[in-house]
C-alpha cells in the first residue's frame, strides 16, 4: 500500500514535468548579459525589461560584440570602463566591494560559534 | 476646506491627548490599584477616534478634490475613478504616515483590551513606550508632512495620481504592509517595558505571541500583494525584482520570522531571553528604516515617489533616539537566566530553532548590505555600484540549501533531548525520489548541473517531508501549514525560474510569428477612451497543439499625469500563466511584443497564502 503511494506521486510529478517540460529553455547570451546591466536612464529597470533608446542600443552593441566573438566577461569590462560600475548588477569583488561580499559570511561564521558555544560548551 | 481645518486640529488634540495619557499612566504607576484607571482607555480610545477623524477627513477632500488641500492637489485629479480617489489617500507619503498614525493608535487601545491579565506596570510602561512612538509620528505627520497644507489661490485641477499606483492590489497593499509593520511597534514596546518589569518570561511570551503572530500575517500578506502588484502591473513579468524597497519589506519580515520562532522557545523553557528581545526591537528598527528609507527618497528605485531630505533627516533622529533608549534599557535591565536552563542538547527543537534564527540572521544580512552598501558607498567615496540579482543569488542559494535540509528535519525534534531513530526506509524513500525527480528536471534545462540538481534536492525533499508532517497528529496545524506553504513556495519558485521561456520582437498588425512549438499572431488593435486614460487593446491569438488562446495586451495614455503605461494580459491556469505585453515604439507600424510562459506562477501565490493561512492559525488559537 504504502509503495503504491509513493509510486504515484511519482507518477504524478512525472506528469507534471512532461506538461511543462515542453518548453526547453534556451537562453541567449544576450538576454543574459543584458539582464545583468542596468538600464542607466530607467528607474530600477534592467537594459533587458527596458524598450527605452538606451536599452535598445545596448542590446545591439552586445549583439554586435557577440558575433566579433567576445566574452561575456569582456563585455562587461567594455560596459564597465565606458559607464562605471554601476551598469552591472553584479558587483566584482575589489577592495571598494569586499566589505558587501564578506560581512554576511562573517556574521554567519559568528553566528555558529555562538551557536557551538551554547550547545557543546557549557 | 473646513475639513482640512477639522483634520488638522483633531491631529493636534491627539497629540495632546498623548502628553495627558504620559501623564496619566505615569500617576497610575503609583496607585495600589490592580486594574488600570478607566480613563486612560478613554483617553486611549479618543486619541484613536481623532486620528480616525482626521484620517476621514482627507479621505473626504479626496473624494470631493478639494483642492485647497495640498496633498489633494499633487495627489488627485477630478476625472480619476472615485475607488482611486479614496486609495489615493495612502498612495502618499503624507497620507500613508497619516496612516501609520491611525493604526499605531488603534493598536495601542486594543493592547490595552487584550492584555487585562497582564501586570499593571506591565501595561502602563508599553503604553508610555508606545506613546513615545506615537508622540514621533505626530510631530513628523504636523511639522514634516502635513497632510492639510492650505493652498491659494485654490487651483482648478489636481496634478494626478501615479498610474502604476491606480491598481485594485495597490490600493490595499499599504495597508495591509502597515498592519504588518506597525504591529511590531507593540512587540518593541513590550519587551522593552517587560524589561524593566523584569518580565520576560513563558506568561509574556504567550502573551506577545499573539502580537506577533498577527504582525507576522499582514506582513507576509502585505509583502505578497505587492509582489502580485508587480507581476501584473510592472510589465516585465517577474515577481521579484530584489529592489531595495522590496528587499526592505522582506527585513522585518526575516527578523520577524526569526522572532516568531524564538518566543516558542522562551515559552517552553525560559531560556534565549536576550536574544528575543534583541528580535524584538530589531523589527521594528527594520520597520521604522523601511520607511525611511523609501520616504526620504534615498533609494534609486522604481518606488520611491517622494523626495525630501528633511523627512529623512527627522526619520533618522527618531530612529537613533529609539534605538539608544532600547540599548540603554537592554543594558541597565539585562535579563537572566538560571544556569540549569542554560543547557542545550545539540539534537532538540531548541538548537534547530536557533539554527533557524541563525540562517535567518544569515539572510537578512546579506539583504542588509546588499541595499544599503551602495548606499554608504556612495557617500563614503563617491563611487556608485549596483548590487541586483546576481549578487543575492550568489550569497543565498547556497546557504538555502543547507536551510532546507535542516528544515526538513529540525521540526520533528523534540524539546530538550532527541535521540537518533533507526534510519527508516520512510526518510530515505523521498529522498530518492527527490533525487530522481530533480535529475530529471535538470537534464532537461541548460541550468549547471550539479548545483542545480543539489538545489532541487533539498527543495524536493523538503517538500516531500512537510507534506507528511501536514498529515501527522503532532505539531500544531498553523506550523504545519506554514512550512508546507514555505516549501511549496520554494519549489515553485525553483521550478518557475528553471521552466520560464520567453520570446520577444517587434510585430506589426497582422503578422504571425512561430516560436517553438507554438504560433503568436497579431490580429489587431482597437482604441478607446476612457474617462482619465486613451486605451489601445491588441488582440492576439495564441496557436498552440492542443489549444488556442486569445490575449489583449493594453497600453494606456493616462491624461492626468500624462504617463503612459503598459497592462500585461495574463492567461491563468493550474500549471503555467501565459503572460504578453506589448510597449509602443518609435516606428508607428511596429509594436514590441514580449510573451512569456511562466510555469507554476499559481503556486507561487497559492504558498504564500498558505503562508498567511498558517499565521492567521495561529492567531485565533490564541484567542481561544
Amino acid at each position: 500500500m504504502k509503495y503504491c503511494k509513493f509510486f504515484l506521486i511519482i507518477i504524478f510529478f512525472i506528469l507534471i514535468l512532461e506538461e511543462s517540460l515542453k518548453a526547453n529553455n534556451n537562453i541567449l547570451l544576450v538576454d543574459k548579459i543584458s539582464k545583468n546591466l542596468r538600464c542607466l536612464i530607467c528607474q530600477g529597470q534592467s537594459i533587458y525589461d527596458s524598450q527605452s533608446d538606451f536599452a535598445i542600443s545596448m542590446k545591439l552593441l552586445i549583439k554586435k560584440k557577440i558575433n566579433e566573438g567576445q566574452s561575456e566577461k569582456q563585455i562587461y569590462d567594455l560596459l564597465k570602463s565606458k559607464y562605471g560600475a554601476w551598469i552591472v548588477y553584479d558587483p566584482e569583488i575589489n577592495e571598494k566591494t569586499l566589505v558587501l561580499w564578506i560581512f554576511p559570511l562573517i556574521l554567519f561564521i559568528f553566528g555558529g560559534i555562538l551557536i557551538i558555544r551554547k550547545v557543546f560548551i557549557n | 476646506m473646513l475639513l482640512s481645518q477639522l483634520g488638522f486640529y483633531s491631529l493636534i488634540l491627539g497629540l495632546l491627548l498623548s502628553f495627558i495619557l504620559l501623564i496619566f499612566s505615569y500617576k497610575n504607576l503609583f496607585t495600589k490599584d490592580i486594574n488600570l484607571k478607566k480613563n486612560i482607555y478613554y483617553i486611549s480610545f479618543l486619541q484613536f477616534f481623532l486620528v480616525i477623524q482626521s484620517f476621514f477627513c482627507l479621505i473626504y477632500s479626496f473624494i470631493v478634490s478639494d483642492f485647497s488641500n495640498e496633498t489633494v492637489y499633487n495627489n488627485s485629479h477630478t476625472t480619476k475613478p472615485f475607488f482611486y480617489k479614496i486609495s489615493g489617500t495612502w498612495g502618499n507619503h503624507e497620507g500613508s504616515l497619516l496612516l501609520w498614525l491611525l493604526v499605531l493608535t488603534l493598536f495601542i487601545f486594543l493592547f490595552l483590551i487584550f492584555s487585562k491579565e497582564q501586570p499593571k506596570k506591565y501595561r502602563l510602561l508599553t503604553l508610555l513606550f508606545q506613546q513615545i512612538i506615537i508622540i514621533g509620528f505626530f510631530l513628523f505627520v504636523l511639522f514634516a508632512s502635513n497632510p492639510f497644507n492650505y493652498l491659494f489661490p485654490i487651483p482648478k485641477e489636481g496634478l494626478g495620481l501615479n498610474p502604476i499606483l491606480q491598481d485594485p492590489a495597490l490600493a490595499i497593499h499599504p495597508p495591509i504592509l502597515y498592519l504588518g509593520y506597525v504591529g511590531s511597534s507593540i512587540i518593541f514596546s513590550s519587551s522593552l517595558s517587560a524589561l524593566i518589569c523584569k518580565n520576560v518570561n513563558s506568561n509574556w511570551a504567550r502573551h506577545i505571541k499573539l502580537w506577533i503572530f498577527l504582525s507576522w500575517t499582514f506582513l507576509t500578506l502585505g509583502i505578497m500583494i505587492g509582489s502580485i502588484w508587480a507581476y501584473y502591473e510592472l510589465g516585465w513579468g517577474g515577481f521579484w525584482f530584489w529592489d531595495p524597497v522590496e528587499n526592505i519589506s522582506l527585513m522585518p519580515w526575516l527578523c520577524l520570522t526569526a522572532l516568531l520562532h524564538t518566543i516558542v522557545v522562551l515559552e517552553k523553557r525560559q531560556v534565549l531571553k536576550l536574544w528575543t528581545l534583541i528580535l524584538s526591537i530589531a523589527t521594528f528598527t527594520f520597520s521604522m528604516t523601511g520607511t525611511f528609507l523609501v520616504r526620504s527618497g534615498i533609494l534609486n528605485s522604481v518606488h520611491t515617489f517622494a523626495n525630501d531630505p528633511t523627512r529623512g533627516l527627522f526619520i533618522l533622529i527618531f530612529l537613533f533616539v529609539l534605538i539608544l533608549l532600547s540599548l540603554l534599557i537592554l543594558f541597565l535591565y539585562q535579563p537572566k537566566t538560571s544556569n540549569l536552563q542554560k543547557k542545550f542538547f545539540f539534537l532538540s527543537k531548541e538548537t534547530s530553532i536557533l539554527v533557524n534564527n541563525w540562517f535567518m540572521i544569515y539572510f537578512l544580512s546579506v539583504i542588509f548590505i546588499g541595499t544599503t552598501y551602495p548606499i554608504f558607498l556612495e557617500v563614503l567615496t563617491n563611487a556608485k555600484i549596483s548590487v541586483g540579482p546576481p549578487f543575492y543569488q550568489k550569497l543565498l542559494l547556497p546557504f538555502l540549501i543547507f536551510f532546507l535540509i535542516f528544515m526538513s528535519f529540525g521540526p520533528n525534534l523534540k524539546w530538550i533531548k532527541s535521540s537518533f531513530k533507526k534510519i527508516k526506509f520512510k526518510q530515505i524513500f523521498p529522498f530518492i525520489i527527490s533525487i530522481i525527480i530533480s535529475y530529471l528536471i535538470i537534464i532537461k534545462t541548460n541550468s549547471e548541473h550539479l548545483f542545480s540538481t543539489i538545489l532541487f534536492v533539498s527543495a524536493f525533499y523538503l517538500f516531500f517531508t512537510a507534506s507528511r508532517d501536514l498529515i501527522k497528529k503532532e505539531n500544531h496545524l498553523s506550523q504545519k501549514i506554514s512550512h508546507f506553504g514555505f516549501s511549496l513556495l520554494v519549489l515553485a519558485i525553483l521550478l518557475n525560474s528553471v521552466f520560464a521561456d520567453e520570446f520577444s520582437a517587434n510585430m506589426k498588425i497582422g503578422e504571425e510569428i512561430k516560436f517553438k512549438n507554438s504560433f503568436i499572431k497579431f490580429k489587431k488593435i482597437e482604441t478607446y477612451e476612457e474617462k482619465n486614460y486613451k486605451s489601445i487593446v491588441a488582440d492576439f491569438e495564441i496557436e498552440d497543439k492542443k489549444k488556442i488562446i486569445n490575449l489583449k495586451p493594453e497600453i494606456r495614455i493616462y491624461n492626468q499625469p500624462n504617463i503612459l503605461t503598459s497592462e500585461a494580459d495574463i492567461k491563468v491556469s493550474f500549471f503555467s500563466d501565459k503572460f504578453l505585453v506589448m510597449n509602443l515604439l518609435k516606428d508607428d507600424d511596429f509594436f514590441n511584443v514580449r510573451y512569456q510562459i511562466k510555469p507554476f506562477m499559481l503556486w507561487i501565490w497559492i504558498s504564500g497564502l498558505l503562508l498567511a493561512i498558517g499565521g492567521f492559525l495561529g492567531l485565533i488559537r490564541k484567542f481561544k
